[in-house]
């Protein structure tokens, strides 16, 4: 007799991306918007910001990092990416665990490795967003 | 035009001796006294060094700088600094100087023999900011050039600086003997860090190949490009827009197999611009175990700033940038990197795992930041 209830199914993450080469800028240099038109500030409140709320419960966002850009400084990752913590957005568990860093050349392992590092090392809500737009 | 005789010139070096020997109560200058009197820094500078072995021959208000034999920025630095600063001073149009002060007419390049890739940069640069303050009026006159000066600063690109380009149709002889390949320099402004995107081809093209871990070269270009957009050149300075750039070239010595990326900016300098900055408190912290009289000195302020990330609690998500810099030669695993800034030099030395630190204090600043990164390379061509 068939009992008529369906083996439990996996709950299956839905993933979106944020391919920066590609959706941002093979660029991506400088703090502020007055360092460069591909700044971190941009990146977080023009991209990365809009994407991470944009996510339902499930999803994760992947980030390709290396699609055409040569090379991240600290200037950048760390406003772009910690940035959504020290300014209140998201707590830094919460952004990680939404997040899957994705490379294929393998000398990005160590950008991956400062997003993270930067991302725990920020104070959730430490400092007030101004725009230097 | 009235040139000055041997017998004036030797007249005038006599003085000068006797200046240094405290027997003389003014250095002897051409036409002093249709200069009006007034002190400020460039003057007291001008006067100061005249003695000294500063190639400067001066007519009425104009004054004609030849180079020296060799210009480099290690064994020859106080001589190389003595006359880059004589032409930034002699061409400054912002220190308020009056009509009738010394400006600089000529720059000779007949005696130079021998010229180090960095210093050959930050001349391009002096003499780039020189040749836009007088809308692109200068004009090289290579006659009398070595010919390998000549063909080095080809190569740097240098003659492209000029409207009148004494070296249009010129033909590079190939000079199988010839080690140093240099790539042309680029110039940016403040925020154009694409631009640093032009150096891995321009490289790659001198090298042969691609180079290993160019990734973190370019992570410490353009966190040296940011320091310019953010700190190099402050409001207060009232330096115009037109002048706040930065200058970046690469060389590569075939029979050594060493590639060099030297950036230059000519900013106030690293060690000027701590007090004003996010990292201040940090770098005190830093600075607080040395003697008082050091603290304030360039050599240990770079020090300090540089390995600010080292000692970073986290607290503060600034002051990485510097130490960006050290990461090409670390993830390649030998070379050295080397920041000379205002009066300090930090120099990174990094072979068989072994990693050197050197910091050294100069009587006389370099008026800016210059950069360079200099590795071996694994094989002809990686």
């Amino acid at each position: 007799m068939e009992c008529g209830i369906d083996a439990p199914s996996r709950v299956k993450m839905k993933m979106a991306t944020l391919n920066i080469g590609k959706e941002f800028s093979i660029d991506p240099v400088g703090r502020y918007y007055s360092d460069s038109d591909a700044s971190g500030e941009k990146f977080r409140e023009e991209i990365l910001r809009k994407k991470i709320n944009a996510l339902s419960e499930n999803e994760k966002l992947t980030i390709i990092l290396d699609d055409g850009v040569e090379a991240y400084g600290s200037s950048f990752l760390t406003e772009g990416f910690a940035g959504m913590v020290k300014y209140g957005y998201i707590t830094s568990q919460e952004l990680l665990g939404k997040i899957d860093i994705q490379f294929s050349d393998e000398d990005f392992f160590f950008y991956k490795e400062k997003v993270i590092q930067y991302i725990k090392e920020a104070k959730y809500n430490s400092e007030e967003y101004q725009s230097t737009k | 035009m009235k040139k000055i005789t041997i017998k004036q010139r030797e007249y005038d070096v006599k003085k000068g001796i006797e200046f240094r020997r405290g027997k003389a109560k003014k250095l002897p200058l051409c036409n002093r006294s249709r200069v009006n009197k007034y002190t400020d820094h460039a003057r007291e500078w001008i006067d100061h060094h005249f003695h000294e072995a500063l190639g400067l021959f001066i007519n009425k208000n104009k004054a004609i700088i030849t180079l020296p034999r060799v210009m480099n920025f290690s064994s020859e630095y106080d001589t190389t600094i003595l006359y880059v600063t004589a032409i930034r001073i002699l061409t400054d149009n912002n220190s308020g100087k009056p009509s009738g002060f010394l400006k600089l007419q000529r720059v000779n390049f007949n005696e130079l023999e021998k010229i180090s890739t960095s210093a050959a940069l930050v001349l391009t640069a002096e003499l780039s900011k020189w040749d836009d303050s007088i809308i692109q009026r200068l004009r090289p006159l290579v006659k009398d050039w070595k010919p390998h000066i000549v063909k080095q600063f080809y190569e740097l690109g240098f003659f492209d600086l000029f409207k009148n380009n004494p070296l249009q149709g010129y033909e590079l002889e190939k000079d199988e003997k010839s080690n140093l390949r240099l790539v042309k320099y680029i110039k940016g402004e403040c925020g154009d860090s694409k631009k640093a995107r032009l150096l891995r081809e321009e490289v790659c093209t001198i090298v042969g190949d691609s180079i290993d871990k160019w990734t973190f070269l370019r992570s410490g270009l353009d966190e040296a490009i940011t320091n310019v957009t953010q700190h190099a050149y402050p409001d207060k300075n009232n330096v115009s827009t037109v002048d706040k750039n930065w200058y970046l070239t690469g060389s590569y010595n075939k029979s050594k197999n060493i590639l060099k990326v030297v950036f230059y900016d000519q900013g106030v300098g690293i060690p000027k611009t701590l007090p004003t900055s996010g990292v201040w408190e940090r770098v005190q912290q830093i600075l607080y175990k040395l003697p008082s009289f050091e603290q304030k000195n360039d050599e240990m302020l770079l020090k300090a700033a540089v390995e600010l990330d080292r000692t970073s609690t986290g607290a503060n998500d600034r002051g990485k940038g510097l130490h960006d810099l050290l990461e090409f030669i670390k993830k390649r695993g030998n070379g050295n990197l080397s920041i000379i800034s205002r009066r300090g030099l930090y120099r990174f030395t990094l072979k068989d795992s072994d990693a050197k630190i050197k910091t050294v204090g100069f009587e006389n600043p370099l008026l800016g930041t210059l950069i360079i990164w200099s590795v071996a390379l694994t094989h002809p061509a990686e």
